[in-house]
């Protein structure tokens, strides 16, 4: 086509039509795409990489304390301090959209400030507590400072997530169940608050997969060698063989639940939809 | 069609290729600047020094500057070098494995390091600059002299920091000890009550019982006479690196210079046995 056109006119060097404009356009993608993966392919040092990353036996020396450990305390810290959360989160969220003010006004601050903290923070406080309050401590050790900390950041996420589904269900539901003589404590009990739960599944399995991997912060409280979580777990084996493989091995195990769970997630928010 | 696609991705190629042989430049190559020893720093006209904070008095923040022993020690090579000395805080678990040296991250790694065997097949180690010992530390009053009272009682716990020869052991006697990231929080935690005891190496516990405050708190318990030995790391292999910091330490222990960097930091003239 170029061929054809270019001796006909001096306009047709600098005018492409549309359709030319958009074949040049995917080629040059293209183009970036495969010398993209060529310039990889020659640059990277195969060997280095797989005897820094993929080196099996180093990655064999952590089974199955990886499972049967690291794991194992990684989903014990997510579930508990998903479990706290989730409370704390539903009692803030009915706070927040509570007539009496001074409800109103201390859940919107603790949503306010647990929010804006990286939850580093937070974890760092909870381990000088004691100071301020002698004779402080929360039953189960390292495991009831996890549950305390990521359970605290996530409950002002989950908060918002159940306000924002507590007022997506239509205003009629109460009002019909009030209509029916169910006082409002009984009408948001058995009408609205299931109805609001099924909106916010979705994201409340996000929220899991986040606090899934907040839960990496556990080392920071100080842990034995039986409470090691999968994020430390791997940082020692590597420094302990000198080989980085266990820290890639880590963070494969971490993807084998965050993966399906946020397909999971994905799935329900599609058959809520075709549920409408 | 076809043509003006492949000739869209030639275009493509020829660019990309251009701008990647512009900043693409090898890390080791391009960055190392050569001195007339023949010493290659990975950031020019500095000695990158890679450490844990705090260790006082090896290496320590003291009015928002790193000061210490170590610090001192490393001076001397730098001196020697004609360049700066820059400290990289890191965790520890990336210096003793010798990540932190064999990724670039720095020239040298002086953490109060132990030299052992271990480590010895990953880092390349200076002559001895310091000799340590383990030592057990605890709340006054805590009733315990040695580990072994500590095992009898139900429920104590050892602290350690994550990584180190105090680890080790510790674990040689039987102990899952907590394990800390740094030498604040393995403090903080004998503090809180978080663990009872805590297993350190010697130097440093007898700096923080100097110290009103802490001494007033706490005592030492015991001194496991472990025989250790300090070594500056630094890349396997790194043998012209290694002459000027040996000579730079044997130099300075000669002329009297280590005596008075000791005097600065211990108040008191080395013990006869640290000459290596």
């Amino acid at each position: 086509m170029v061929r054809r056109r270019a001796p006909s006119g001096n306009h047709s060097v600098t005018r492409l039509s549309a359709r030319q404009r958009r074949q040049l356009a995917h080629g040059l993608q293209y183009g970036i795409l495969v010398v993209g993966v060529i310039v990889i392919v020659l640059l990277a040092d195969w060997d280095a990489i797989r005897q820094s990353f993929l080196n099996t036996r180093i990655a064999k020396e952590g089974l199955p304390q990886l499972f049967t450990v690291a794991l194992r305390n990684t989903l014990v810290y997510t579930v508990t301090g998903y479990a706290f959360g989730f409370t704390i989160g539903l009692a803030l969220a009915l706070m927040r959209l509570s007539s009496v003010g001074p409800y109103r006004w201390i859940a919107a601050g603790y949503i306010e400030i647990f929010r804006g903290l990286p939850a580093l923070v937070i974890f760092l406080m909870i381990g000088s507590l004691p100071l301020g309050f002698p004779g402080f401590y929360l039953p189960g050790g390292v495991y009831g400072m996890a549950c305390l900390g990521l359970g605290l950041v996530s409950a002002a996420y989950m908060a918002e997530t159940f306000r924002a589904g507590l007022q997506a269900v239509p205003k009629g539901q109460m009002e019909a169940a009030r209509s029916l003589g169910m006082p409002y404590g009984r009408a948001m009990v058995s009408i609205v608050i299931p109805q609001a739960f099924r909106i916010v599944i979705p994201p409340l399995t996000n929220e899991l997969v986040l606090l899934f991997k907040d839960s990496s912060l556990v080392l920071f409280l100080g842990v034995t060698s039986s409470q090691v979580e999968l994020a430390k777990f791997g940082n020692d084996q590597a420094s302990t063989f000198a080989n980085p493989t266990p820290i890639l091995v880590s963070g494969m195990t971490y993807l084998l639940i965050t993966i399906p769970l946020g397909y999971f997630a994905r799935r329900l928010e599609a058959s809520r939809e075709i549920g409408r | 069609m076809t043509y003006s696609v492949i000739r869209g991705g030639a275009v493509t190629a020829i660019v990309s290729v251009l701008l990647l042989t512009a900043c693409g430049g090898r890390p080791d190559g391009a960055n190392a600047s050569a001195d007339p020893g023949g010493v290659r720093l990975v950031n020019p006209g500095k000695l990158t020094v890679c450490t844990n904070l705090p260790f006082e008095p090896f290496q320590f923040n003291q009015n928002g500057e790193v000061v210490g022993f170590d610090v001192d020690i490393v001076n001397l090579a730098a001196r020697k070098l004609g360049v700066t000395q820059e400290i990289v805080n890191i965790d520890f678990a990336v210096i003793k494995s010798g990540a932190a040296l064999n990724s670039g991250k720095c020239d040298l790694a002086a953490a109060g390091m132990t030299i052992t065997e271990e480590r010895k097949k990953n880092i390349d180690f200076s002559v001895p600059y310091f000799d340590a010992t383990q030592a057990l530390m605890a709340k006054k009053g805590s009733g315990i002299t040695s580990l072994d009272d500590a095992r009898a009682k139900k429920g104590f716990k050892i602290g350690v920091l994550a990584g180190t020869t105090g680890l080790d052991y510790v674990r040689s006697k039987g102990f899952d000890p907590v394990q800390f990231a740094d030498a604040n929080k393995l403090l903080l935690s004998l503090d809180t009550g978080q663990t009872g005891a805590i297993v350190q190496d010697l130097p440093v516990v007898r700096t923080w019982l100097k110290k009103p405050d802490i001494g007033a708190k706490f005592e030492l318990i015991a001194n496991f006479h472990t025989g250790e030995h300090y070594g500056i790391g630094m890349k396997l292999g790194n043998a012209a690196l290694g002459k000027v910091v040996n000579e730079s330490i044997e130099a300075a222990m000669k002329d009297g210079a280590y005596d008075a960097i000791y005097k600065k930091w211990f108040d008191d003239a080395p013990p006869p046995a640290t000459t290596p």
